[in-house]
């Protein structure tokens, strides 16, 4: 707002308008994924500064293997995000996947090639329950979500019995640990496919474009002549599979299970957070997978920096907490054209009012 | 209580003439005793050692009494349209404050009060946030949830706090009055009376449901919706304080893991009850009953021999199930079987999914 010109007076804050008086650089990040690169690498380099044995190669590729489990479950929880919904299930899926996977990997010595079908099987299943829940027995995502979370937990402990997995084959090992070369581990690889498969299909398909047109106002894409309940249905299945592959990758990054993984470490709110720090609102019809799978691995960098910093590690869900709420801080300044100066002084700001909360605020 | 602006029908007689929110009431009333008479008919250890043992009614209290007071906490700010995911961790921190302020020398009692005062302080930085920067309360809670967990594990060091005086464990834990009613049922039950009042019987109440209902309304009607809204996040963490400090005083020990898993079943009690989770309509009753239906459950399905982990899915799908027969009941409120399949089959367009605008 500081180069407003006077002849603009009071026209509201838009896009377009923006586009013309802010200068390349504030453009730049004012989109929320340059600045997440930034940000990781500002986290990055001061962590190595202070401590160089974060930059070596071995660290990086941890550091990139571990955070695709959590990126490829953000990914699907993004494409849910945009439909205006929620899954908290994910984590459920995941540990169904990675407990099922586990088992034929260690007593049958099942090859990777043949569960990882398996796993997008399990996963597109428990989501499309998910979507038809959400869609037939209209009730609202988060509560469908939070009773097949419990459910799917069940099913999970139910598979394992008294038992884990704690021996898979050497090959799992390989794809979760080793490099495919240089600094870039195997685990990348569906990391990345997923989220560029995910980017184009979401930017240059008619149901991407759809699930955009649902999240914004399903009155008007049902009018416009979209199948809203095909798209919602399908947004949940997606991200369903999704949270299948998330399994087998948890599977063979960690190389044991069990009927706790997952739910233990809440991995379903760690992907509601990424997807939102990466610019996805809960609001729907805005966001993308890119920003996503930058903000998980952001996420990692920034937990495993407080370790090597030598802040105790019970402070690292704090550190995401923080994060969190800059976030969607940050996402009030991005989009509403205002400073940042008035972002912060939140209702006491003179200026363009950024939205009026009173009617929007009931969530779906 | 349902303040929905339904053009007014003709009276209908039966079930039929009831408003949505007393027959899911009736509907609760009904589970709750089918669910303790086939306890009691088919599992013969149900009632255990008789009324006064650990092993009966309400004995088994000690196992949920402090999950259902957290409901209530959240049931107000689900009420006002908001979602608070915080209360489990908070439940753990202030279990954590509690036995740390203990064994820093403070009396027990003294430091109960202090701890959930704190909390209701934090539930007000909270509604605070959410309100001043008008963001979105399930994030803002979330981001709670995972700093107040972080703050009770770095309190509470590498050995939590146990060794809790015995005065404190048995008035807020495990002791009974006569050998036959527990504390903990005594203190739920002065709670329970206090939310019906609060939300059924005051003026804040009656401005919470509006402000769940419909803000815009409620705004233009001279309620000050920040307000309430602060409100019901200070009343639901001084509810999940209360609730840590029975979890403290029931395990003798202080823990911040304690807390977490109990917020899932007090969502879905909340859900169960009948309160609608876009807020302004339910009834606290439901509440009530629902967290006692969903309590005794997991004992009554253990003692039939049914595993621990057949009974969480059990509670999802009890869960799903009555959602789904509750949403087709109240569309369908008011109309016959022929009417809705003259409509189904007529001419008339297809309805349209559940968006904001057509929910309620």
């Amino acid at each position: 707002m500081t180069g407003i010109s006077p002849s603009l007076g009071p026209t509201p804050a838009g896009p377009a308008s923006d586009r013309q008086r802010v200068s390349a650089s504030r453009r730049l990040l004012r989109q929320r994924e340059p600045l997440l690169v930034v940000l990781t690498l500002a986290v990055f380099l001061v962590t190595f500064a202070v401590n160089s044995g974060f930059g070596t190669s071995g660290n990086i590729s941890f550091l990139l293997a571990d955070a695709m489990p959590l990126a490829i479950l953000a990914v699907g929880q993004t494409i849910v995000c945009i439909v205006r919904g929620i899954d908290l299930s994910v984590a459920s899926i995941l540990g169904v996947a990675a407990v099922s996977t586990g088992f034929l990997a260690q007593d049958h010595n099942a090859s990777v090639w043949l569960m990882l079908p398996l796993a997008l099987a399990i996963g597109t299943c428990l989501g499309l329950v998910n979507g038809l829940f959400v869609v037939f027995a209209r009730i609202p995502p988060i509560i469908v979500t939070l009773g097949t979370l419990i459910v799917y937990q069940g099913i999970q402990l139910l598979i394992c019995g008294s038992q884990t997995v704690v021996t898979v084959p050497t090959s799992y090992i390989t794809l979760g640990n080793r490099n495919l070369f240089s600094d870039i581990p195997y685990m990348l690889v569906p990391g990345l496919v997923v989220t560029v498969v995910m980017a184009i299909v979401l930017r240059r398909t008619s149901w991407g474009r759809s699930l955009y047109a649902v999240g914004s106002n399903a009155d008007a894409a049902f009018r416009a002549g979209i199948r809203v309940n095909a798209v919602l249905v399908s947004a949940y299945t997606v991200c369903g599979m999704l949270a299948g592959l998330g399994g087998l990758a948890f599977l063979v990054h960690y190389d044991s299970a069990n009927g706790q993984s997952g739910i233990e470490t809440n991995i379903q709110l760690w992907s509601i957070a990424a997807a939102l720090i990466g610019g996805t609102t809960l609001t729907g019809g805005k966001g993308g997978v890119v920003g996503s799978f930058i903000a998980a691995l952001f996420l990692e960098v920034t937990i495993e920096a407080v370790i090597v910093l030598g802040v105790p590690q019970v402070w690292d869900s704090a550190a995401v907490g923080i994060l969190l709420l800059a976030a969607i801080l940050a996402d009030r300044y991005q989009t509403s054209g205002i400073s940042l100066r008035q972002a912060l002084a939140g209702p006491f700001h003179r200026g363009p009012q950024f939205g009026h909360e009173h009617g929007t605020g009931r969530r779906r | 209580m349902n303040i929905a602006t339904q053009p007014p029908k003709p009276a209908r007689r039966g079930l039929r003439g009831l408003d949505t929110n007393t027959r899911w009431l009736l509907s609760l009333v009904g589970i709750l005793a089918g669910e303790l008479l086939y306890f009691n008919l088919a599992v013969s250890s149900f009632w255990g050692g008789g009324w006064g043992s650990s092993n009966s009614l309400l004995g088994y209290g000690e196992y949920f009494l402090f999950t259902s007071m957290m409901s209530l906490g959240v049931m107000f700010v689900i009420f006002a349209g908001d979602i608070d995911l915080s209360v489990g961790a908070m439940s753990g921190f202030a279990g954590v404050m509690m036995a740390e302020f203990h064994l820093g020398g403070m009396n027990i009692w003294l430091a109960v009060v202090l701890s959930v005062l704190l909390c209701a302080v934090i539930g007000l930085i909270q509604g605070l946030i959410i309100t001043f920067f008008k963001l979105e309360s399930l994030l803002v809670t979330l981001a709670g949830w995972f700093i107040l967990q972080s703050a009770a594990v770095a309190w509470e060091g590498p050995v939590p706090p146990y060794n809790l005086p015995s005065g404190f464990e048995s008035a807020l834990g495990t002791g009974t009055i006569a050998g036959t009613v527990p504390n903990q049922l005594i203190v739920f039950t002065v709670l329970a009376v206090l939310a019906t009042l609060i939300v059924h019987r005051s003026r804040f109440g009656r401005q919470l449901v509006l402000v769940g209902h419909n803000r815009d309304a409620a705004a233009y009607a001279g309620v000050r919706v920040s307000v309430t809204r602060i409100r019901a996040f200070v009343l639901s963490a001084t509810f999940a304080a209360i609730a840590g400090m029975c979890v403290a005083a029931t395990y003798g020990t202080a823990r911040d893991d304690l807390g977490p898993t109990l917020l899932l079943p007090a969502i879905t009690a909340v859900v169960l009850g009948g309160v609608d989770i876009f807020g302004g309509a339910g009834l606290v009753p439901g509440v009530i009953l629902a967290s006692f239906i969903l309590g005794w459950l997991t004992p009554g399905l253990l003692q039939d021999g049914v595993s621990d982990t057949w009974t969480s899915i059990a509670i999802g799908i009890l869960l799903l199930g009555s959602l789904t027969v509750k949403g087709m009941s109240d569309r369908n409120q008011g109309t016959t079987l022929r009417e809705r399949l003259r409509a189904r089959l007529g001419s008339d367009p297809p309805s349209l999914p559940p968006t904001p605008a057509n929910t309620t």
